[in-house]
């Protein structure tokens, strides 16, 4: 019996043996299947996350490109800067820190908007050194650096800052750069992008990748409570590429000087009676200056505002880019405070328009030469084509006016040209019609951007008959045409767009496109296709202004025996002149408020016996063409030449 | 059967020694010097490369302890057999006084000497060998019966409950756990098992409101670690980075970052297993858990060859607990079981838990040595 329950006993417990033994070899069994899934299938997933436990990455901003002109002076380079920068982790408080550091220092309110920012955004709640303020001067960091004991959490670091020698005088140029935005949308730049600084406009923004260059990488090593144990570097920066400009700078000194004298003379602040004077005086903005103008009946008045370039005529290699009222890149470098950029921005002049490729103009009779071309071309007149000039065009009920208020009498083409006479190109223009002056302006550059190295450009606008059937739903009226035959109405240009024009006239075989970058076109063009007997004919006419007894220019020869200029006046009419008006005896120009005043302009070339730079001056309700903008015209060539 | 004895007693005491030392079983004795040595370099790693504060204690510990092991090796086992009941009275003593003049946040020690002592490690040594002596002196007949169970289940019942209400869920769990699987070993009918265990199920929500609120949050986030992963989840989630990101062949010895820069928690007593993942790999981990298996196997043979009851339940207790010690452990770290708070015996820092572990395999050795002779 004994016995019997003996091995009833072992062989219950063999039984429960081998089960527990089951149970137990499952339960080891999943354990390393639970180690094999964590370890070797999903290893990588974990290898990430303990990466980013264990470091954190930073950027390295590389030294940006410099920016020359075409003899390699600097339009844009680095300076030495220093940044502030939090070594933050959980436990620091921030608010606290700041507010301490700013008893101290200066930080504007950007910079600080920028850093709350990156904390806020700083989800992983691991340690970083955030960006305080790039922009700390040399003083700022002394006075941190004598009580940098209370400060541990806070360092220096020795950080380029952009910097533009020329300041204003090639501003529209070079642009500025501008911390990293999410607007800046074609870069993908994750994190710490505090760090990045990207061109906002102009040659910094077109060529910001070259400019750019790699950036390097950091990384350091935190632990869990935020310290930061180690840092290594373990990809270099690559510096940015430098960038040569085709602009000479010293011929972009010495134009924007000219071109904001105008007529007027320069008179300097310091006098006291003038100090009074200016007082009385509204609109002026004497900002920073220490000079201004006065006209020629004493008033003070500001420099002229208006678009003055000259560019090469065989390659297009623009030399000098003039837009006024300008401003100073460096302003953005440093600290940009809220006042100097609301000037900026809510100035009536718009300081901050690149009008020589973003600008447009009526063209006035600059435009003559291309509807000139348009005809003969066509065969629609020859070279001895006569029209008769009154002084006045009518068509239906409306008539349309030469300047020349008595009228021209009879005269030929070239004639009509030198005298800008108006009343011949509305002749011109009712027989070509409007759709084949809008080829021929195209054909010489107008309406159209060109892959001229600044962003922000405007096509500007040659109308036709489709144009506006299209904007409008309305038909093409004869009058119409008759107004775009003289660079009114619809037609609107760029000054680029006028001196493409007239760089395509004067070099005669080729589509001469601008370009701001030095040996990049290669004189590599299309063929221009007109007529070079036309050209030719054309481009003495250009001559004739300035050398004619009658041309509208003639009071402003070069008056070398090498070297003359050859160009065209024109004068843009910014408000409708009424007949009632027009009985009572025109308003003098310089009597009328600045707003309605006319726009001045000149397009030309020199020397006019071999072609070799081309110009256009748009001086902003300036004045009349001839007498404002030639001469700004004639004293580039002169300095350019050196007559 | 007198010749024998006559024979015995006139060996010398060298010659008993050394009959005893060649019946040691050189398999557990290698694994616990083994594990211990695993222990002593994590713990080494954990410090960051020192010896101090953890390692050199460890060693020390390690090797008062395996002589302490030997020492009882050699006792004849009937010592344990007569002291099961006495220490097992010490043991819930030392429970109930632990409530009043338990030190530490929650009331786990006692301070004895300059000793912090956990009596409930204790308690589950005490449990098994009067579960054994219990099942022995029982006529094998009433095995069957069912009121048989009822102190057994009393035993077992009422220190795991004083555990729990330390409050210590894990090493409760595992005095429970331990005392069931001895029931169901010495063949608690079936029918049995499963009423308690649709006892147990349905006594869950009676248990949920009597565990305290860090328990629950604890079981919680284990069904769920990203609900708090900065707070309690934070331990399991870091600690599955930290094994999941050592790969097969690991990051290399001391350079495990989650562990050198402080995202494991505990990693020198309950995470220590996190810490040999991370820096040895799939490769470590295995290989460990395979020593482990050594052991327990080792222990299990012992179980099936002894003849009497009492040394074949008190073995197999013995290796039930390092199987529980090592399940709840290392299931704990890579994120099947709640944390809990359960030690790695012999690698995990902490006296208590290796003192236990090792007397156990003493009285394991003991049995393996003396079994065939008396009783």
């Amino acid at each position: 019996m004994k016995n019997k329950s003996q091995k009833n006993l072992e062989k219950t417990i063999s039984k429960r043996f081998f089960l527990l033994s089951i149970f137990k070899g499952v339960v080891v069994g999943s354990i390393g299947w639970r180690f094999f899934d964590l370890q070797m299938i999903e290893n990588r997933k974990y290898e990430k996350l303990s990466d980013n436990n264990q470091f954190n990455f930073h950027m390295i901003p590389p030294e940006r490109g410099r920016i020359l002109d075409r003899k390699m002076r600097l339009l844009a380079g680095n300076m030495d800067g220093f940044s502030l920068v939090l070594k933050w982790n959980k436990n620091v408080n921030v608010d606290d820190v700041i507010k301490r550091i700013l008893t101290i220092v200066n930080i504007n309110q950007k910079d600080l908007n920028n850093f709350y920012e990156e904390i806020k955004s700083n989800k992983k709640s691991f340690a970083e050194e955030i960006l305080i303020t790039k922009k700390l001067s040399q003083k700022d960091v002394s006075k941190l650096a004598v009580r940098s004991i209370e400060f541990p959490e806070v360092s220096f670091l020795m950080t380029k800052k952009r910097v533009y020698p020329q300041g204003i005088i090639a501003g529209h140029i070079t642009g500025y750069v501008g911390p990293y935005s999410e607007k800046d949308s074609d870069i993908k730049i994750k994190p710490n992008t505090a760090w990045l600084e990207v061109g906002k406009t102009g040659l910094e923004q077109f060529f910001d990748k070259d400019l750019r260059g790699k950036f390097g990488r950091k990384r350091n090593e935190v632990t869990s409570k935020g310290h930061i144990i180690a840092s290594q570097i373990y990809e270099n920066t690559i510096a940015g590429n430098d960038i040569q400009t085709s602009l000479d700078m010293g011929l972009q000194a010495f134009a924007i000087e000219r071109f904001e004298r105008g007529n007027n003379t320069l008179i300097s602040l310091k006098n006291d009676n003038i100090k009074k004077q200016i007082k009385k005086t509204k609109n002026i903005n004497f900002d920073g200056t220490d000079y201004l103008y006065k006209d020629k009946k004493n008033r003070i008045v500001n420099p002229q505002s208006g678009s003055l370039i000259v560019m090469d005529i065989e390659n297009g290699e623009i030399l000098c880019s003039v837009s006024s009222p300008g401003y100073d890149p460096n302003i953005f470098s440093n600290d940009l405070d809220i006042n100097a950029w609301n000037n900026l921005k809510n100035n009536s002049r718009s300081p901050l328009l690149n009008r020589s490729m973003s600008g447009v103009y009526p063209p006035g009779s600059t435009i003559k030469m291309a509807v000139a071309l348009a005809a003969l071309e066509h065969g629609i007149i020859d070279y001895n084509t006569k029209f008769y000039c009154n002084g006045l065009k009518e068509i239906g009920s409306s008539s349309f006016h030469c300047w020349a208020k008595d009228g021209h009498g009879k005269l030929n083409l070239m004639e009509a040209i030198e005298q800008s006479c108006d009343v011949y190109f509305y002749e011109l223009g009712l027989k070509i019609g409007i759709d084949k002056i809008a080829l021929m302006m195209k054909k010489l550059g107008l309406g159209q951007s060109y892959d001229v190295e600044i962003n922000s450009k405007s096509k500007g606008v040659v109308p036709n008959i489709k144009w506006k059937l299209k904007r409008d739903g309305l038909q093409w009226s004869m009058g119409e045409t008759l107004n775009a035959s003289i660079g009114q109405g619809y037609l609107l240009t760029t000054p680029l767009q006028l001196t493409t024009m007239v760089s395509r006239i004067a070099n005669g075989n080729f589509s001469i496109t601008p370009t701001l970058i030095m040996n990049k076109n290669q004189n590599r063009f299309d063929l221009l296709k007109i007529n070079s007997q036309h050209l030719d004919f054309v481009k003495k006419s250009m001559e004739k202004v300035v050398t004619g007894i009658n041309g509208t220019a003639r009071k402003y020869k070069i008056g070398s025996k090498k070297i003359e200029m050859a160009g065209k006046t024109g004068t843009v009419q910014v408000v409708r002149i009424s007949e009632a008006e027009r009985e009572k005896g025109l308003i003098k120009n310089e009597d009328r408020p600045w707003k309605k005043r006319d726009h001045a302009l000149f397009v030309g070339y020199a020397p006019a016996s071999k072609p070799k730079y081309a110009i256009t001056v748009v001086v902003e309700h300036g004045g009349s063409g001839s007498s404002v903008a030639a001469p700004i015209a004639r004293d580039i060539f002169k300095y350019i030449f050196k007559v | 059967m007198n010749y024998k004895l006559n024979k015995f007693s006139e060996k010398s005491f060298g010659s008993i020694f050394f009959s005893k030392l060649s019946k040691l079983n050189l398999f557990i004795i290698m694994s616990v010097i083994l594990l211990g040595f695993v222990g002593v370099v994590s713990l080494y790693s954990a410090a960051g490369g020192h010896w101090d504060p953890w390692a050199k204690n460890h060693l020390i510990r390690l090797i008062l302890g395996i002589f302490l092991m030997l020492i009882l090796a050699f006792l004849p086992h009937d010592i344990f057999f007569k002291l099961s009941v006495m220490s097992f009275v010490i043991g819930m003593l030392s429970l109930i006084l632990v409530k009043f003049i338990g030190t530490g946040d929650v009331q786990r020690w006692i301070t004895l000497g300059g000793f912090n002592f956990q009596p409930s490690e204790v308690m589950k040594l005490a449990l098994i060998l009067i579960l054994g002596r219990y099942f022995d002196h029982i006529s094998r007949i009433e095995l069957d019966k069912l009121k048989t169970y009822i102190l057994p289940l009393i035993l077992i019942i009422l220190p795991g409950f004083l555990v729990i209400s330390q409050p210590d869920l894990g090493t409760g769990l595992t005095i429970i756990l331990l005392g069931l699987a001895i029931l169901f070993f010495v063949g608690i009918s079936m029918k049995f098992v499963i009423t308690c265990f649709i006892l147990l199920a349905s006594s869950v929500p009676f248990i949920w409101n009597q565990l305290y609120d860090y328990q629950k949050d604890r079981i919680l986030v284990f069904l769920n670690p990203e609900i708090d992963s900065l707070g309690s989840g934070y331990q399991i989630i870091q600690s599955k980075i930290a094994i999941g990101s050592g790969g097969f062949f690991g990051k290399g010895y001391l350079l495990g970052s989650q562990s050198r820069l402080n995202y494991l928690p505990e990693k020198h007593t309950d995470f220590i297993f996190t810490l040999i993942s991370e820096e040895l790999g799939f490769l470590g981990s295995i290989f460990i858990i395979l020593i482990f298996c050594v052991l327990i196997i080792s222990i299990m043979k012992i179980s099936f060859r002894v003849k009497s009851l009492f040394s074949k339940i008190v073995t197999f207790g013995i290796g039930f607990l390092l199987f529980l010690y090592l399940s709840l452990n290392i299931g704990m770290v890579c994120g099947l079981l709640p944390v809990v708070g359960a030690p790695l015996p012999l690698i995990s820092y902490g006296g208590t838990s290796m003192l236990t572990v090792l007397i156990g395999l003493g009285i394991v050795s003991s049995i393996n040595i003396h079994d065939k002779e008396i009783l």
